[in-house]
């Protein structure tokens, strides 16, 4: 008979729930604001231009381009009328979760151990995948629901469904379960049954 | 050996919980995001969210009212919408929770009790947005898509982790009774 499971040495990452965790969640938070804050307008261009290739290599004729200014995605056609107003897709409800990427790694004892540290850096790489996907999700669904007979014309119900049903996804659920999921893969958080010390008598 | 054994049954329990956690995310969605239930269940719901935060706001001292999801003042006017309701919170706990092997029992209670506690930091989130909207209306944007969201969705992660660890103390203590204290060490 072996030990009890809960006894065995731990595979993933040891969690205490503890001042100390909490302390850091709360650097990491900070941490996570100030990156946040400082390089939102770049990562925004980034974003743009690879959501903006994406939705051009799977268009025919490829005429979509996408910009990111002011905290905006502007959304372009060049069969566009000139005239017209283009669409200004709001960046910062795409990516603030990058914030609560960085406090959930901080959670973590030791978080800039090197390999940690690398762990935190492939999650971010998939964050960015994931705004990526998601904006192509959000540019598909303006133009499938919000261009009157444009869109009438150029989607189906099931198109429709598909991309408006998937961004608002990413709106209600996906955009705050995407950084726990990938943090809970590359830690593998095993949480420790001991008390934590404060609880202790 | 030994070692290996441990590890690939710890991989195995991580990925079926994450596994399990996207389903579930997948399914309530699909739930909540019907017109039926968004009809019945979120709106009615995010409507009483209004009007307990428009009775503590009048508490503080604003002068509110309500229509529907909507609290308004002379200076400002917000309409609480989905992902402003706590219920996308509650999804991501309620989702891991389910996703997390325990008894159903104590799963429902943690379920309760976090569903609870959550949309209690939620009540605070909405009146403290309110009064920022309506005094420090340049902070408003900040506040309200990057602060509190953040804040909400940490909460809830904390509370699932705290709950876990909850449940992973009292499996430990029942695999020690059940196998003597020897075995445990």
């Amino acid at each position: 008979m072996g030990r009890p499971k809960a006894a065995e040495p731990p595979a993933g990452t040891r969690l205490r729930l503890d001042g100390r965790a909490a302390a850091r969640m709360a650097a990491g938070f900070a941490a996570g604001l100030a990156l946040w804050f400082a390089f939102a307008a770049p990562y925004d261009q980034t974003v743009a231009a690879a959501a903006g290739f994406l939705i051009r290599t799977f268009e025919s004729p490829a005429v979509t381009s996408l910009s990111a200014q002011s905290g905006e995605i502007r959304v372009d056609r060049s069969d566009f009328p000139p005239a017209s107003p283009r669409p200004g897709l709001p960046a910062a409800d795409l990516h603030f979760n990058f914030v609560l990427l960085v406090a959930l790694f901080a959670f973590v004892p030791r978080p800039l151990e090197p390999a940690r540290f690398l762990r935190f850096w492939i999650a971010a790489a998939g964050l960015w995948a994931i705004h990526v996907l998601a904006l192509v999700f959000q540019v598909e669904s303006v133009y499938a629901t919000r261009l009157g007979a444009w869109s009438e014309a150029h989607y189906g119900s099931f198109a429709s469904n598909l991309w408006a049903g998937g961004f608002h996804f990413y709106q209600i659920a996906g955009r705050f379960a995407a950084p726990f999921a990938l943090w809970w893969l590359l830690v593998r958080p095993e949480i420790d049954p001991r008390r934590p010390r404060s609880e202790k008598r | 050996m030994k070692e290996k054994t441990t590890r690939a049954s710890s991989n195995r329990r991580s990925a079926f919980f994450l596994l399990r956690f996207v389903a579930l995310l997948v399914v309530f969605y699909v739930v909540i995001a019907s017109r039926p239930v968004n009809d019945a269940v979120i709106v009615p719901f995010t409507a009483g969210v209004a009007r307990v935060s428009a009775v503590i706001l009048s508490g503080i001292g604003e002068k509110v009212s309500v229509a529907g999801t909507e609290i308004r003042s002379g200076a400002f006017a917000v309409n609480i919408e989905n992902g402003c309701n706590g219920v996308e919170a509650a999804l991501l706990f309620g989702s891991a929770v389910l996703a997390f092997p325990a008894p159903w029992r104590r799963r429902v209670l943690g379920l309760v009790a976090g569903f609870a506690a959550i949309q209690l930091l939620n009540l605070v989130r909405v009146v403290s947005l309110f009064w920022i909207g309506a005094h420090r209306p340049a902070l408003f944007s900040a506040s309200h898509t990057v602060l509190w969201q953040s804040a909400v969705v940490l909460f809830s992660v904390l509370l699932f982790l705290f709950w876990a660890s909850r449940e992973q103390r009292t499996q430990a203590a029942a695999a020690v009774g059940a196998h003597g204290p020897s075995e445990g060490r």
